[in-house]
C-alpha cells in the first residue's frame, strides 16, 4: 500500500512539475479552444433584431402562433398579396426569405387523414434560398416546428399546439442530437490520445531510459507497482483528456452559436454518470496501453503499436455519429469500450439507462482488476522487461 | 574469510528472436549464455568477471540481482537463495550499470528518498544515511537540481549514492566504467575503493583489462558463458601483465571448443 502510493505520487510529480510535461498535457485542449473559435469566428452571427419576411399561402388561424418566437422576429404576408412566381424569385434576389405554401384547408385535411389509406399526405411546402444565412435560419425554424407539430398529430386526440412546449422540444432534440453527434467521438479520441501519451510515456520510456530496471531491483512486489502506475496514469490521462474537454466545452457556444443550445437539460445525475464512464473507460484504456508498452522497446515502437487500438477506438466512435440512442440489449454492456460510447451516447441522448451504465462500470472494473494482473506478470517477466 | 556471495553451476539460455538471429548471422534458435558458471566471493573484496563481449557476464549479474531467472543453478547472496528468496536478496543487494540512466526530471533529494521509501528505510537513518553520502560525493550543493541539469560526473555520483540507500552488503556493477570519460571514470573507480574500504563487497564485470589491475582482488575469466579461471589476480597474472595472461587462457579454450 505504501509502496503504490511512492509509485503514485512519484508518477504524478513527473508529469505535473515538469513544464515540458505539463505543456504535453493541456496542448490539445489550448488546440482544441483556438481551432475550434477560429472555425466559429467564420460562422456569421445572427442579428437578434433582423426580421425575416415570410410569405405565406393558404395560412390558417391554427398555425398562425407559429409565426412568433423569440428567437426570430417575422414579417408575415400573404401570397395573396404577390403571385408564386414573384416570391420565389425575391427568396433568389434575397429579399424575401421564405415561402411556405399550406394546402388548401390543410386542417381538415389533417384531421381526416389516414395514414393507412395510401392516400398522398396532406402537403406543405418551403421555399428557401440555402446560400442565404438568413433564408436558411428561418426555414431551420419552421421545419422545426412543423417536425414537432408533425409528430404530435400522429396521435391525433391531442391537437393541441401549446407552442411554448414544442419550443422547448426542439430545443431539448437540437441539444442532445448535437452533442450525441459529436461528443462520445470526442470524448473517446481525447480520452484515448491522453493516454496513450502519457502511458507510452511513462512505461515504454523507462524501458527505453533504462530507469525501469531501478525500479525492478528494488523489493516491491511487481503488483503494487502495476497499480501504482495505472493509477497515477490514469489520473493524468484524466486531466489532459479533460484539457481537450474544457476546450471544447469552452468554444462550443460560439462553434453552435444560432442554434437553439443548451446544457441545462442534463441533470446533475447525468454529469455524474457521465464521469464514472469516463473515470472507467480511462482505466480501460491505461490498462491496455500499459501492457502494449511493456512489451516494446521504446516510445515510438509503443506508439506504433497502439495504432490498432486507436482505430478500434474511432471505428467505435464513430458508430455513434448516425445513432440517436444507446443500444438496448445489456449483454452488450459487457464488452469493454463498446459499452462506455454506448453510456456516453445514452447520456447524451436523454435514453440514459442505469441498469447499462451500472452493467458498463463493474464488467471495466472487472477488466481493470485482471490486467492489473495481466501486467504484474509482465513486469515479472523478463522475456518482456529484457528482450533484445 | 566469510564467502557472501556464491553461484553454483548456473544455466541460462535464451530463446533468440528472429531479428537478434539475422543481427549475429546464426539459424540456431537458441543461444546459451551461461554455461554452468561457478565462483565465490568473499566480504570486502572486489570481484571482477573479464570476459570478452558476448561471453555472458550481463546475464551473470543479472542473475544475480533478480532481475532474470537462471535455468539451472542458483546464487546465495549472504546465504539467501536468489531462486527461493528474490525479495530478501533485493534488500540486500545494490545494482548498476553504468548505462542505468534516472528520471531527468527529478531532483537528488527526491530520487534518494524515493529508493529509500520503496527500500523501506526508516526516515531517521535515511536522513543521517543521505547526508553522509551527499557530503561524500559533494552532491550537497545540487540536492536541488534537476538531474538533467547536472554534469555527467555529478548524474554518476548521483546514481552511485543512490544505489548505496538500502546500505547493500554486496553491490553488482555492470560495466562500470564503460562508456565514461576518463574523469568522470575516476569518481567511479575511487567510489569502487572507497566502498571496498567499508568492508563491501563488490562484483564488477568489465572487458577492460587496466581497470582489473587497478580494482580487483580476485578475478574469474569468463569465456562463451564458462568459468576458466577464478583466482586472486596475482595467481592469474602469475608474472606476466594480464593482458597476456588473458589471452593464454583465451586461446586455450580457442583448441578446445574444436
Ligand atoms: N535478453 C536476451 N535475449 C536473447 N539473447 C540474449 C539476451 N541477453 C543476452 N543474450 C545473449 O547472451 C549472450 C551473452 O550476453 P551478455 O551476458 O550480455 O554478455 P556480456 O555482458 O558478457 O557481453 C550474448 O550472445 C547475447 O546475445
Ligand atoms: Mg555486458
Amino acid at each position: 500500500m505504501k509502496n503504490i502510493f511512492a509509485i503514485f505520487k512519484k508518477e504524478l510529480r513527473r508529469f505535473f512539475t515538469d513544464k515540458r510535461m505539463l505543456f504535453m498535457l493541456i496542448m490539445p485542449g489550448i488546440i482544441i479552444f483556438a481551432l475550434y473559435s477560429l472555425i466559429g469566428n467564420f460562422i456569421p452571427e445572427a442579428d437578434p433584431d433582423y426580421t425575416y419576411i415570410v410569405y405565406v399561402e393558404n395560412d390558417t388561424a391554427e398555425f398562425a402562433s407559429f409565426h412568433t418566437n423569440e428567437m426570430y422576429k417575422t414579417e408575415i404576408h400573404s401570397i395573396s398579396e404577390w403571385d408564386k412566381e414573384s416570391v420565389l424569385n425575391a427568396i433568389k434576389e434575397g429579399d424575401v426569405h421564405l415561402f411556405i405554401s399550406y394546402e388548401e384547408d390543410i386542417i381538415n385535411k389533417i384531421a381526416t387523414y389516414e395514414p393507412s389509406s395510401g392516400d398522398p399526405a396532406p402537403r406543405i411546402e418551403m421555399y428557401y434560398n440555402s446560400s442565404s444565412m438568413e433564408s436558411s435560419n428561418i426555414f431551420t425554424y419552421y421545419s422545426g416546428i412543423l417536425n414537432a407539430y408533425e409528430a404530435t398529430i400522429s396521435n391525433k386526440f391531442d391537437i393541441n399546439p401549446g407552442l411554448t412546449q414544442y419550443d422547448m422540444a426542439t430545443q431539448e432534440d437540437m441539444t442532445a442530437r448535437v452533442l450525441t453527434s459529436m461528443l462520445p467521438y470526442m470524448m473517446m479520441i481525447f480520452l484515448f490520445s491522453g493516454c496513450m501519451a502519457v502511458v507510452t510515456e511513462s512505461i515504454a520510456g523507462e524501458k527505453e531510459r533504462g530507469t525501469i530496471a531501478s525500479l525492478l531491483i528494488t523489493p516491491i512486489k511487481r503488483s503494487e507497482l502495476a497499480i501504482g502506475k495505472i493509477l497515477a496514469l490514469s489520473v493524468t490521462s484524466l486531466v489532459s483528456a479533460g484539457s481537450s474537454f474544457i476546450g471544447l466545452l469552452v468554444s462550443l457556444p460560439q462553434l453552435l452559436k444560432g442554434m437553439n443550445f443548451t446544457l441545462d437539460i442534463y441533470t446533475p445525475g447525468a454529469y455524474f454518470a457521465l464521469l464514472a464512464v469516463l473515470i472507467v473507460t480511462v482505466l480501460i484504456f491505461t490498462v491496455l496501453l500499459s501492457m502494449v508498452s511493456a512489451i516494446s522497446k521504446s516510445v515510438k515502437e509503443a506508439t506504433s503499436y497502439g495504432v490498432p487500438l486507436m482505430l478500434i477506438v474511432v471505428v467505435l466512435g464513430l458508430s455513434t455519429l448516425m445513432s440517436t440512442g444507446s443500444v438496448k440489449s445489456i449483454w452488450l454492456y459487457l464488452i469493454p469500450l463498446y459499452n462506455s460510447v454506448q453510456c456516453l451516447v445514452g447520456i447524451f441522448s436523454l435514453t440514459f439507462n442505469p441498469m447499462h451504465f451500472v452493467v458498463t462500470v463493474i464488467s471495466n472494473l472487472l477488466f481493470v482488476v485482471g490486467g492489473v494482473f495481466v501486467l504484474a506478470k509482465m513486469f515479472n517477466n523478463e522475456k518482456i522487461m529484457f528482450s533484445r | 574469510m566469510k564467502e557472501i556471495l556464491k553461484i553454483t553451476d548456473l544455466r541460462k539460455t535464451f530463446n533468440l528472436s528472429l531479428k537478434q538471429r539475422k543481427l549475429e548471422g546464426t539459424n540456431v534458435k537458441k543461444k546459451v549464455a551461461v554455461d554452468g558458471l561457478s565462483f565465490s566471493a568473499y566480504e570486502g573484496e572486489i570481484y571482477g568477471l573479464l570476459g570478452p563481449n558476448g561471453a555472458g557476464k550481463t546475464t551473470t549479474l543479472r542473475v544475480i540481482s533478480t532481475l532474470i531467472k537462471a535455468d539451472e543453478g542458483d546464487v546465495f547472496v549472504d546465504g539467501i537463495s536468489v531462486k527461493e528468496n528474490p525479495d530478501e536478496v533485493r534488500k540486500r543487494i545494490g545494482f548498476m550499470t553504468s548505462e542505468m540512466k534516472m528520471e531527468g526530471f527529478f531532483t537528488p533529494n527526491y530520487l534518494f528518498d524515493f529508493f529509500s521509501e520503496l527500500h523501506n528505510v526508516p526516515e531517521q537513518v535515511k536522513k543521517s544515511r543521505k547526508d553522509m553520502l551527499f557530503k561524500k560525493f559533494g552532491i550537497d550543493k545540487f540536492a536541488e537540481v534537476k538531474i538533467s541539469d547536472l554534469s555527467t560526473g555529478m548524474k554518476q555520483k548521483v546514481s552511485l549514492a543512490i544505489a548505496l540507500v538500502n546500505d547493500p552488503k554486496i553491490l553488482v556493477f555492470d560495466e562500470p566504467t564503460s562508456g565514461l570519460d576518463v574523469i568522470t571514470a575516476k569518481v567511479v573507480t575511487d567510489f569502487l575503493l572507497s566502498l571496498k574500504e567499508e568492508g563491501r563487497t563488490i562484483i564488477i564485470s568489465t572487458h577492460i583489462f587496466s581497470l582489473v589491475e587497478k580494482v580487483c582482488d580476485r578475478v574469474g575469466i569468463v569465456i562463451d558463458g564458462k568459468m576458466k579461471v577464478s583466482d586472486t589476480i596475482g595467481n592469474i597474472m602469475g608474472g606476466k601483465s594480464l593482458e597476456e595472461a588473458f589471452f593464454e587462457i583465451y586461446k586455450g579454450s580457442e583448441g578446445k571448443e574444436q
